[in-house]
């Protein structure tokens, strides 16, 4: 595939992702605007009539509050359209719930009802899902391949959470795997069970101390919960496992893609620059790049100098005008330098990166929390072009 | 032509002495509004006051170090500047310091390492993770040097976003309905004596005078109260300097877009047509903003019942540590205090802006 620059990136719309993909998922460093371009996505899709669900897993329910709709559920809810849509397009969209998720996995996975509801009791199962990292992505993508297998819908769009890193999306599946696996963890509840086998008798004796250490620091409850925890999940691991598979299977089809969501600052452009880069490591395809809230490009008459000239000149005029264009002026000029920056830090950022889709969202007035809002971001992502 | 550099009229917040009446600062906001750079900005302001100041990172971005321009930062505390040491501190790390610390085991680390024990101790146990990190920073803070005063007159931490905050400074309580007995257990009532002692720990909130982050500030105001964690000032980041009011926009408005080419035209610099339309344009949009803005302000600071202190956007060209002083001047300004780098690297309307929000009338 040869390398587009950015400029050519930058003709290119997400008019023929939004036109065939079945997944999209957008993804960026926290307080990008992934919500709202999952909404906007969601909504483009829906005009161009194809039947559109949208799956949101932030707390904030600000997908909800984006698309003026309060109290978005763990089912999918039609969400109504005022303008007269093509035959087919719909936009759905709901709120995904961690716990209800996990549930269900367990249900499908579990050797017997008893030992579902057991692990289900399980004060460490409670509170997994809140503090083993990975946990959250992990079931938003296995709720994803669920929706995708009922196949109700022609495109899946989903807005991952707002992870320390964006990377641990990637990891989340094997993370969750090797952990939940837990022969680690199994050897240090019952190091008696593995010793002479591999990993040897050091690590046996070392767990043991650690165990140790572990009942005196933590108190001895903890580890009981943890051993009925693994005792229980025993017969799980490879159903779990296999899901965790076919996860990653769905996901690196050519149906699925990523959109990389960013803003115009180098933090989240480095976020966004390392995730393209392991889309690629990991053969999974990107859509593209939104950066969003961008300024308008000014262009550059007159030239700093001699804009600095005029203002000093205006400043000074006795009428009203010339002041007021001195400030006009001062204003093109913060503009200016700001979109100027702007674009250099997203080019610096995408340099030598694989970007074939590059579409910039202007800084609009307000915030975006309606469908109105959503429509014009919607109308820029199909068109690259603004209003 | 205004006197910038006077002091507030009623400075909001009553100097230095106030703005660092804790021991401890907790920088939290919404995802993408800046904590990084706030918290950069209060360490900077109380290096300026003379304070000896430690910035601590800890979800491990490295934030700090690429904004200041140093080698990756890690656990070990170092003076970065004169008065200024910097760490980034991990789950990890405490765990082995915590273990030797208490059990003497250094020998556990290399186990530990290879056989991935950590994934068990920072995210199987709820909320040890969390626990471990600011368990470090309760060590920090207890920390004396020889003659008994603490180590550090201020620890700056760039905290986890809103979202996880509360969870966050909460871990001890969280670890306590778990760990029934124990020095975790015993600690845990320590740390949450020293989390809920105004005079030790203040959560200071970062946002951007925008709808979302506006209301997430206020939700994260109520939830730390809740927590009986005492809230410091709010820094509304990234304020857009007025340029011009409704009244100026006015008369430009009347000139028009050929008018105003005109008149440029006449001091010698070339501007076109399109060009002019575009700035009229532009500040049609920024009076809307900046009115957006002021509302928002408004709101912030009757609806959250703490000071708040602006950053403004700057716009020069480019952004670096630099424009931090700058930032940290703007800071002391506000509080009454001297700002050298502020007023002479920001222009008039900025500072003037600066200071009508601590206090007197915002102009045409």
């Amino acid at each position: 595939m040869s390398r587009a620059s950015l400029d050519e990136a930058r003709t290119h719309t997400f008019a023929e992702a939004i036109a065939e993909a079945h997944i999209l998922v957008t993804t960026g460093a926290g307080g990008v605007g992934k919500t709202t371009t999952a909404a906007a996505i969601g909504l483009a899709a829906a005009r161009a009539g194809r039947r559109t669900l949208v799956l949101t897993i932030d707390p904030a329910r600000r997908l909800a509050q984006s698309m003026g709709l309060e109290g978005l559920g763990d089912e999918p809810a039609l969400v109504e359209l005022g303008d007269d849509l093509p035959e087919g397009g719909e936009l759905w969209a709901m709120m995904l719930d961690m716990q209800t998720t996990f549930d269900r996995l367990i249900d499908r996975h579990a050797g017997s009802a008893e030992e579902a509801r057991s692990i289900k009791a399980n004060r460490i199962y409670r509170t997994l899902s809140s503090t083993l990292s990975g946990t959250q992505e992990y079931m938003a993508m296995e709720r994803l391949h669920e929706l995708h297998e009922a196949g109700e819908w022609d495109l899946l769009v989903i807005d991952t959470p707002p992870t320390r890193s964006a990377l641990d999306f990637l990891d989340a599946p094997n993370r969750m795997t090797s952990f939940l696996e837990g022969r680690l963890l199994k050897l240090l509840l019952k190091p008696g069970m593995v010793a002479g086998r591999g990993i040897g008798k050091v690590v046996g004796a070392g767990a043991t101390a650690f165990m140790r250490v572990a009942g005196r620091v933590t108190g001895m409850d903890l580890l009981q919960d943890l051993a009925t925890f693994f005792r229980d999940f025993e017969g799980m691991y490879d159903g779990f496992k296999q899901r965790a598979q076919e996860v990653l299977e769905l996901l690196r089809d050519p149906g699925s893609r990523f959109v990389v969501v960013t803003s115009p600052e180098p933090p989240p452009l480095r976020e966004a620059k390392f995730f393209l880069e392991r889309l690629e490591q990991e053969g999974l395809h990107a859509a593209g790049v939104v950066v969003n809230r961008i300024r308008p490009e000014v262009p550059q008459d007159p030239s700093e100098a001699a804009l600095q000239r005029a203002v000093d000149e205006l400043e000074r005029a006795d009428d009203p005008e010339g002041p007021a264009s001195a400030a006009v002026l001062r204003l093109l000029n913060d503009v200016r330098n700001l979109a100027g920056r702007q674009r250099r830090d997203v080019t610096a950022a995408l340099y030598s990166t694989n970007v074939d889709t590059l579409v910039e969202v202007p800084l609009l007035g307000g915030d975006i929390h309606d469908l109105d809002g959503l429509g014009v971001i919607a109308t820029t992502l199909m068109t690259g072009r603004n209003g | 032509m205004p006197e910038t550099n006077r002091p507030a009229p009623n400075p909001a917040v009553a100097g230095f002495d106030e703005l660092f009446s804790s021991n401890m600062l907790i920088v939290t906001g919404k995802g993408g509004v800046g904590k990084t750079t706030g918290a950069a900005t209060l360490a900077l302001a109380a290096v300026a006051s003379g304070r000896r100041t430690l910035l601590v990172e800890v979800e491990g971005r490295q934030g700090f170090s690429r904004t200041f321009g140093t080698q990756p930062w890690d656990y070990t505390e170092r003076e970065f500047r004169p008065g200024l040491w910097g760490a980034s501190i991990d789950a990890a790390e405490s765990v082995y310091e915590y273990l030797e610390l208490f059990y003497g085991l250094k020998r556990m680390q290399w186990v530990m390492e290879r056989s991935n024990a950590l994934d068990f101790v920072t995210t199987a146990a709820p909320g040890l993770r969390d626990l471990l990190l600011v368990g470090k920073l309760y060590e920090i803070e207890q920390r004396r040097r020889p003659d008994g005063r603490r180590q550090y007159d201020l620890i700056v931490v760039d905290a986890p976003p809103t979202g996880r905050i509360i969870p966050f400074l909460q871990a001890p309580e969280g670890v306590t309905e778990i760990v029934r007995v124990g020095p975790i257990r015993r600690q845990a009532g320590q740390i949450k004596e020293m989390l809920t002692d105004p005079g030790r720990v203040q959560a200071v909130l970062v946002t951007l005078l925008e709808e979302m982050p506006v209301r997430e500030t206020s939700e994260g105001i109520a939830a730390l109260r809740s927590a009986d964690i005492a809230i410091g000032p709010v820094l509304a980041n990234q304020v857009v300097t007025p340029r011009l009011g409704p009244r100026t926009l006015q008369t430009v408005m009347a000139l028009g877009a050929e008018g105003l080419r005109e008149r440029v035209a006449a001091t010698g610099a070339r501007m076109s047509g399109r060009t002019a339309e575009l700035a009229l344009e532009l500040a049609n949009a920024h009076t809307d903003r900046v009115a957006f803005q002021a509302g928002l302000w408004a709101e912030l600071a009757e609806g959250c019942g703490v000071p708040v202190l602006s950053l403004p956007l700057l716009t020069g060209a480019t952004f670096d540590a630099g424009d931090l002083d700058v930032l940290a001047d703007v800071v002391a300004l506000q509080l009454g205090e001297d700002g050298p780098r502020a007023t002479e690297e920001l222009d008039e309307d900025a500072i003037a802006a600066l200071l009508q929000r601590s206090g007197a009338e915002v102009g045409a």
